[in-house]
């Protein structure tokens, strides 16, 4: 109980250092990739928030350094499975993957973007998970001239290819070329810089 | 002047000439009748020679719109049971045999199985018939081997016939080539109804007079002296009502049919036009539909004893019919045989074994199953948009659906069984419950399974599309991806203490928990887990409503959302197709795609006419979302949903959240595992009170339905621009897999907490202690 009293305690004090808002986030810039948090905003003429909690919110002058006991590492149980940091091994593609991949390369060899955009959704049901599926079918939509699906396409096989460097690198390289041509030089470039760092 | 006068010299000659003879002026004057009764019935057989052409050559038949649902398509290393694949080829009314020797059989074994596939010509390209052999272990198909010992990478099966779209007249067909017809058909055909159709000119004076013969012989009507030809004119060009008028048009048309086409071209029209059948309001044409219905197979798998029975209906569809009267309709088929093997068309021995075959008629059932009264609804919505009436009626379009009718049976199957259970445990007050569910593949958008309602036939109110249900704790997804937009992150601590805003109508919101209590400092991740309302109500009104309503609509909602403080919890009501949208683009990690039920659409010959591809708009970061995503599955680990694992695989890794409505009227449940994703709703017609929430309800239902796909278990790739940090679960701080207390949490790279707990990790004698543990362990 007296742990549990400590706890509590250290945990409303340590909320109540995070600054006059406790439920502002502590943000942290990360350039023009991520929007620093706004103030709150409230709705003009709609809802003004308006506490009523009884409780007395304390302000500590100082901060308490919160204390833990020490475990054996090995017993600290994952609830949520962690995805881990290693790259993932992709899967080997089965044979039916191969040969709609193949048959498509071979389609839109011939220009027959059409056929070659078919074989590829279905190779896309049999492997989701599969980023040459996304290269070659992002590479069709481009050489159809659908710029912004193109890449699109292309940015969900790099969110499917995370870990997998040689098709990272490979998807960044198409998107650079799907925005170049599709007029897009600024994009292009930024693309360009990604797939160097693979 | 001249010219004039004579003819008039003329004509009294004449006149002088014919005065004497009355006959002769009778004779005049019955030549010119005739010559203008000629050139009317010319002009009559020119007018009816141009509908007899029009008729023939241009379209001749309303074909109702085919739709497909998705063919099954089979690959070596594929996770399918066999008992999967036995329900396709069941569905698909294949025959289990001792010898798979003709398309549409099948020889099942403990792990293999032969299948003489029938083929189908796909838009993209024609998939032959094959007959190969499947070989299965661990759940798994392991190899396909062509006849011949090839390996075959991938094949497909035809897919299965879900419904069509019909006009008002409710005429329905299966088109079929005469070429594709089964051997004796024709043969029968012509022996039975008219034998001598090869040699006639459209009539057959020998045809009417035999019939005349045997009529007189017998004193009763029992034969008709109509030829093929005329018979199809009858039912093509004529109403049925028995005039003289049409009689006498019936001839005349025959023939210039006759003079226009071939005997094949005439034979082909007559196997589709003739009448064969009723199904309920539906009218059954031509030898291909009624193969469907009597048989449940193309006409192409007809045997002879089938073939002899349909050629012996055209008679008397009613009065022969083989499910209401089967004695006459066995000894009419007896019959055909009979005259078959007299005409020397088919030998003793097929004779003898035809005539020993019972009937063989399937028993009786709704055309097209009609066993997806939901999906074709949003089916023909979509089509709709595009297509009018009247094209869908009668175009012969072919539409091919991404409908799996394996996912819909087993979806079917768990809104049963869980619901049964509902009822068992909650007895009266579990009564009139109503459900819909939507199942979709979260990496393709397509709609794979949609139930409107507990009685899966009825084609009725669809409340998959069109109930609105307020949507409860699903909602709070949204208001947790805003936050973390914003620069929340999962360890971010939020306060649930009670709350009231004040409306603009004077009124005072003030939302409670479920368990009617406050939970004090939590951090953001355990909110959502626990689906609490006031840290979340709290933590919307910090993100802006407004940031709420654009996060819902980038996801998937579509209809205007009004900014009231109790969107934060769920007020807002949406349908069940429309959160699937939503959820499905959380699955898809901040990929949006819009659902789609249609892949393709083609005209009656193949020809493409609309195709909807596969496409996807980034709404979200795919860093936030795996964050939301790690949420979502601590809710189905730890949180309100963790009842699942108690069924369902742990490698799983489902993600999900439970809703329930105010007052508890709606019970609601939006998950997904790897390659599926569903929606659940229960609740009831008249709104009143459940008694169950989501957790008890809908998600037993999920559950069960999960338990029956085994999907693929989730996996959240973990995108650059991720880690994962030990974090003080109480106080949010950074700590350490050593440290009590502490759990791995992912953050967008760097904005992990930078304060840390002491469990005396820095404190150097206990670090060297810890070395020196670490050195005997």
């Amino acid at each position: 109980m007296k742990k549990i009293c400590l706890m509590l305690a250290a945990a409303a004090l340590v909320t109540g250092c995070a600054g006059p808002n406790p439920y502002r986030a502590p943000v942290e810039d990360r350039g023009q990739d991520y929007e620093p948090a706004k103030e709150p905003v409230t709705q003009p003429g709609t809802v003004v928030p308006a506490e009523t909690s009884p409780g007395v919110t304390v302000q500590p002058v100082t901060r308490v350094p919160v204390v833990r006991e020490q475990r054996d590492p090995e017993a600290a149980s994952q609830p949520v499975e962690i995805q881990s940091s290693q790259p993932v091994v992709s899967q080997p593609q089965s044979p039916a993957v191969i040969a709609l991949l193949e048959t498509a390369r071979t389609d839109s060899g011939k220009g027959d973007l059409r056929m070659a955009q078919s074989r590829l959704e279905r190779a896309l049901r049999i492997a989701p998970r599969d980023p040459e599926v996304y290269i070659q079918l992002a590479d069709v939509q481009r050489r159809q001239g659908q710029f912004l699906q193109a890449e699109q396409v292309a940015l969900k096989g790099v969110s499917v290819a995370a870990g997998q460097s040689g098709a990272l690198k490979r998807l960044w390289q198409l998107i650079a070329e799907i925005r170049q041509e599709g007029g897009n030089a600024q994009g292009a470039k930024e693309a360009r810089d990604k797939a160097a760092a693979y | 002047m001249s010219k004039k006068r004579t003819p008039s010299a003329k004509g009294r000659r004449s006149r002088q000439k014919s005065k004497p003879s009355r006959l002769g002026r009778f004779l005049r004057w019955l030549f010119k009748l005739g010559l203008v009764l000629t050139v009317i019935a010319a002009a009559g057989l020119v007018y009816l020679d141009a509908q007899v052409r029009s008729k023939f050559e241009g379209k001749r038949w309303a074909v109702p719109a085919k739709v497909y649902a998705r063919p099954l398509e089979l690959y070596p290393g594929q996770s399918i049971a066999m008992d999967e694949l036995k329900q396709e080829l069941k569905t698909l009314n294949y025959r289990f045999v001792r010898r798979a020797d003709q398309p549409g059989a099948v020889e099942w074994a403990s792990s293999r199985a032969r299948i003489y596939s029938r083929g189908f010509d796909f838009p993209d390209e024609v998939e032959p018939s094959r007959n190969m052999l499947l070989s299965f272990s661990g759940g798994r198909l392991q190899s396909i081997k062509s006849s011949d010992g090839r390996s075959l990478p991938l094949v497909r099966l035809e897919p299965m016939l879900i419904g069509g779209i019909y006009p008002k007249s409710n005429e329905d067909r299966d088109l079929i080539k005469l070429e594709e017809a089964p051997p004796h058909l024709a043969q029968a055909l012509v022996t039975v109804e008219d034998r001598a159709f090869y040699d006639h000119w459209g009539v057959s004076p020998k045809g009417i007079a035999r019939a005349m013969w045997v009529n007189i012989r017998e004193g009763r009507f029992v034969q008709g002296g109509s030829t093929l030809t005329q018979q199809l004119i009858k039912n093509f060009y004529l109403t049925s009502d028995r005039t003289l008028s049409r009689k006498l048009l019936e001839l005349p048309m025959a023939m210039l049919l006759e003079l226009h086409y071939d005997k094949d071209e005439i034979l082909e029209a007559y196997l589709n036009e003739v009448y064969l059948g009723q199904s309920g309001s539906r009218s059954i044409h031509g030898f291909g539909l009624a193969s469907q219905y009597y048989f449940a197979r193309p006409v192409q798998e007809l045997e002879l004893h089938q073939v002899a029975l349909l050629a012996g209906m055209v008679k008397g569809p009613s009065w022969y019919d083989p499910r209401r009267n089967p004695d006459r309709a066995m000894e009419r088929r007896n019959l055909v045989l009979k005259m078959l093997f007299e005409q020397g068309h088919i030998s003793r021995d097929e004779y003898d074994q035809a005539r020993r075959q019972t009937l063989g008629v399937v028993k009786q059932r709704s055309l097209h199953k009609g066993a997806f009264p939901a999906y074709l609804d949003l089916v023909k919505r979509k089509l709709r948009e595009e297509y009018r009436d009247e094209d869908l009626s009668s175009e012969g379009l072919r539409v091919f659906t991404s409908l799996d009718p394996l996912v819909q049976t087993r979806a079917e199957a768990a809104l049963e069984t869980g619901i049964g259970r509902l009822e068992k445990r909650y007895g009266k007050r579990a009564k009139e419950l109503e459900a819909s569910m939507v199942v979709t593949d979260p990496q393709t958008g397509e709609v794979m399974a949609l139930i409107g309602g507990r009685d899966n036939r009825y084609t009725g109110f669809n409340r998959a599309l069109d109930a609105l249900r307020p949507i409860g704790s699903l909602v709070k997804p949204a208001v947790y991806l805003a936050a973390l937009e914003q620069g929340y992150t999962l360890a971010t601590p939020l306060e649930d203490e009670p709350l009231s805003v004040k409306m603009p109508d004077g009124s005072v919101w003030q939302p409670q928990n479920f368990d009617r209590r406050s939970h004090g400092v939590i951090p953001l991740h355990r909110s959502l887990a626990l689906s609490y309302n006031q840290s979340t109500a709290r933590l919307g009104m910090n993100v802006g409503l407004d940031n709420v309503i654009d996060m819902l609509h980038r996801l998937g909602a579509e209809r205007d959302l009004k900014a009231y403080p109790s969107l934060l919890l769920g007020a807002q009501a949406l349908s069940p197709l429309e959160l699937a949208s939503v959820y499905q683009t959380i699955a898809a990690n901040g990929f949006r795609m819009p659902l789609r039920v249609i892949r393709r659409v083609t005209d009656a010959e193949g020809e493409e006419l609309s195709r909807y591809p596969f496409t996807l708009k980034q709404q979200v970061k795919p860093e936030l979302v795996h964050l939301l995503q790690y949420a979502l599955q601590e809710v189905a680990r730890e949180g309100t949903a963790r009842s699942v694992y108690s069924v369902l695989p742990d490698n799983l890794n489902v993600g999900g959240k439970t809703g329930t409505s105010n007052d508890q009227r709606d019970s609601w449940f939006a998950g997904f595992a790897g390659d599926r994703l569903a929606v659940v709703w229960l609740g009831r017609d008249d709104n009143s009170q459940l008694p169950f929430t989501g957790s008890g309800g809908a998600l037993r239902v999920w559950t069960e339905f999960m338990r029956r796909e085994s999907p693929e278990p989730f996996l959240a790739t973990r995108p650059a621009g991720v880690e994962y940090v030990w974090i003080d679960e109480a106080t949010g701080l950074r700590s350490d897999r050593r440290c009590e207390g502490s759990r791995q949490l992912p953050f967008l790279t760097g904005t992990a907490p930078s304060e840390k707990v002491d469990c005396g990790l820095d404190n150097p004698v206990r670090r060297s202690l810890d070395w020196f543990r670490n050195w005997f362990d």
